[in-house]
């Protein structure tokens, strides 16, 4: 059976899904903002997951609207609106490349909470970005499919689709990273 | 396979890439799309700008002297569909003036020239009108349709005989029942219904219905109330009045503006008042928009809250 995709404002089958986002793509080059929204919906995780594998995770709320403004714009220069996705992950992976050559240096600010409030309240997240730091450590082509993949709930066929890249490297990448992302745990458990 | 749980979710759950997708899923990304801004439209240079217009021109008069398309191709889909009077095994064209008929047990699929495609489902009579690269027009006697265009808006027509669906871009439902009725749903993009200077806008989500002699009702999401429906349908086409236009008000919730908006154009100065009234509950009036050039129909006005609506960009194909 066919899966149903929910862009929000329209459903359509799988099997229709390559035409609907032409359809999105087209929309969107003559400025229907609503194609665009549906475009966000359905990328915005992947654009998310790829910063995240690539740039500190207090900046990545910013680049991701960095990217989706930076596409919004540049639209009208896609020249083929099947190819969206690739397009998109292009511009985010330069988004964050130019993000670390102009690198400055993140201050945190104070939090004007009690440390035990903090660590309640932020316990869960802490945890997260512990894992993340040391997912961050692992070579990039495993770091970002392992991030698509286990923080942002994509596929591996999903990823392959959203990004470009072949099924093949998608699953050799989720394998591979996986092996090495369980040793690491497993050694820091060791020193804990 | 081992990895088929990380590959696809698949197979025998893997504890450790469980623990993981529920320790790293809060960090995902949950935030809506912001409010995109609106595109400012550069005008070119002067020198450009005449560039421009000489080619431009050029590419019209290519485009209109061009050799006309004068078949469409046409795929079986299932049982044996029936061009002119011939029956369709495989693939065949259908040309300019033929009928397309299929029946209970036929489907078939049409490719519109270059521009999209049509399916076709059981029972359904229609005539290709016009095969033109400006021009594409099919005529649905009765039966169902499902069209899918790629192309700018404008290009593709389908006449029924309460309405004609000009595509705006781009995949609508159509249905014309034995009576010449006809309704429309928008799959995505945007559809206008037009009959004898009456026009309705269809966005993605939305239907509307259309009846011989009368034309295109009033759009509506098919999310709305039955209530909403019911009152809308009567408004539209058996003489309804204050009771339903009450119904719609009481009834209509933000994205109903959409069915508030069309109604301003076809209910008397004390009514679109009250139009104007609940939908200024409902969304934002934008500046430059106010009750008395609403109640007078002022056309620039009305243009200007349609785009302020954000149902669609109009500035693209008004």
């Amino acid at each position: 059976m066919d899966t149903i995709i929910d862009f929000g404002f329209v459903k359509v089958t799988a099997a229709s899904e390559t035409a609907s986002e032409v359809c999105l793509v087209e929309a969107a080059r003559r400025g229907d903002r609503s194609a665009f929204d549906g475009l966000y919906r359905k990328y915005a995780r992947m654009v998310h997951g790829m910063l995240l594998a690539r740039a500190p995770a207090s900046e990545v709320d910013d680049l991701v609207q960095d990217v989706f403004l930076s596409a919004y714009r540049r639209i009208r220069t896609l020249r083929e609106a099947g190819a969206f996705g690739g397009w998109l992950a292009m511009i985010t992976r330069h988004r964050a490349y130019d993000y670390h050559r102009q690198y400055r240096e993140v201050v945190e600010l104070p939090d004007d909470r009690s440390p035990e409030a903090v660590a309640a309240q932020d316990a869960p997240l802490a945890e997260a970005r512990q894992v993340l730091a040391i997912l961050q450590t692992l070579p990039q082509a495993y770091r970002e499919t392992l991030v698509l993949r286990l923080v942002e709930g994509l596929t591996g066929p999903e990823i392959a689709e959203q990004t470009g890249l072949t099924p093949a490297s998608v699953r050799v990448n989720l394998h591979r990273g996986m092996k090495l992302l369980r040793e690491k745990l497993e050694r820091r458990e060791a020193h804990a | 396979m081992p990895d088929d749980y990380v590959w696809d979710g698949s197979g025998e759950p893997d504890p450790e890439v469980e623990r993981l997708e529920k320790i790293l899923g809060r960090l995902r990304w949950e935030r809506p799309a912001p409010r995109w801004p609106a595109r400012v439209i550069r005008f070119p240079r002067p020198v450009l700008a005449i560039a421009a217009g000489v080619a431009m021109t050029a590419a019209a008069a290519w485009v209109l002297t061009r050799p006309a398309q004068n078949t469409w191709q046409v795929a079986r889909l299932q049982g044996a569909p029936v061009i002119g009077e011939q029956r369709l095994r495989g693939a065949g064209r259908l040309a300019v003036g033929e009928w397309l008929q299929t029946d209970a047990g036929s489907r078939a699929q049409l490719q519109v020239g270059q521009i999209g495609h049509v399916e076709i489902e059981p029972n359904t009579l229609l005539r290709l009108v016009e095969a033109r690269w400006t021009n594409h027009r099919l005529a649905l006697k009765r039966g169902e349709i499902h069209a899918r265009i790629y192309a700018p808006p404008r290009l593709f027509f389908v006449e029924t005989p309460s309405a004609t669906a000009v595509d705006l871009g781009c995949a609508y439902d159509l249905k014309v029942d034995e009576a010449g009725a006809s309704m429309l749903r928008v799959t995505h993009g945007f559809v206008s219904f037009e009959w004898g200077g009456r026009e309705s806008l269809v966005p993605a989500g939305a239907a509307c219905v259309t009846r011989p002699g009368v034309g295109p009702g009033t759009p509506y999401y098919q999310d709305a109330s039955g209530e909403f429906r019911e009152a809308l349908a009567r408004l539209d086409f058996d003489n309804g009045g204050e009771p339903e236009l009450g119904v719609i008000l009481r009834e209509s919730r933000r994205r109903d503006v959409l069915s508030l908006w069309h109604l301003l154009g076809r209910t008397g100065a004390n009514d679109r008042g009250r139009l104007f009234d609940r939908m200024a509950g409902l969304v934002e009036i934008p500046d430059g928009v106010t009750r008395e050039a609403v109640v007078a129909l002022d056309k620039e006005v009305l243009r200007l809250w349609w785009e302020e609506l954000g149902l669609e960009e109009s500035g693209w194909w008004r």
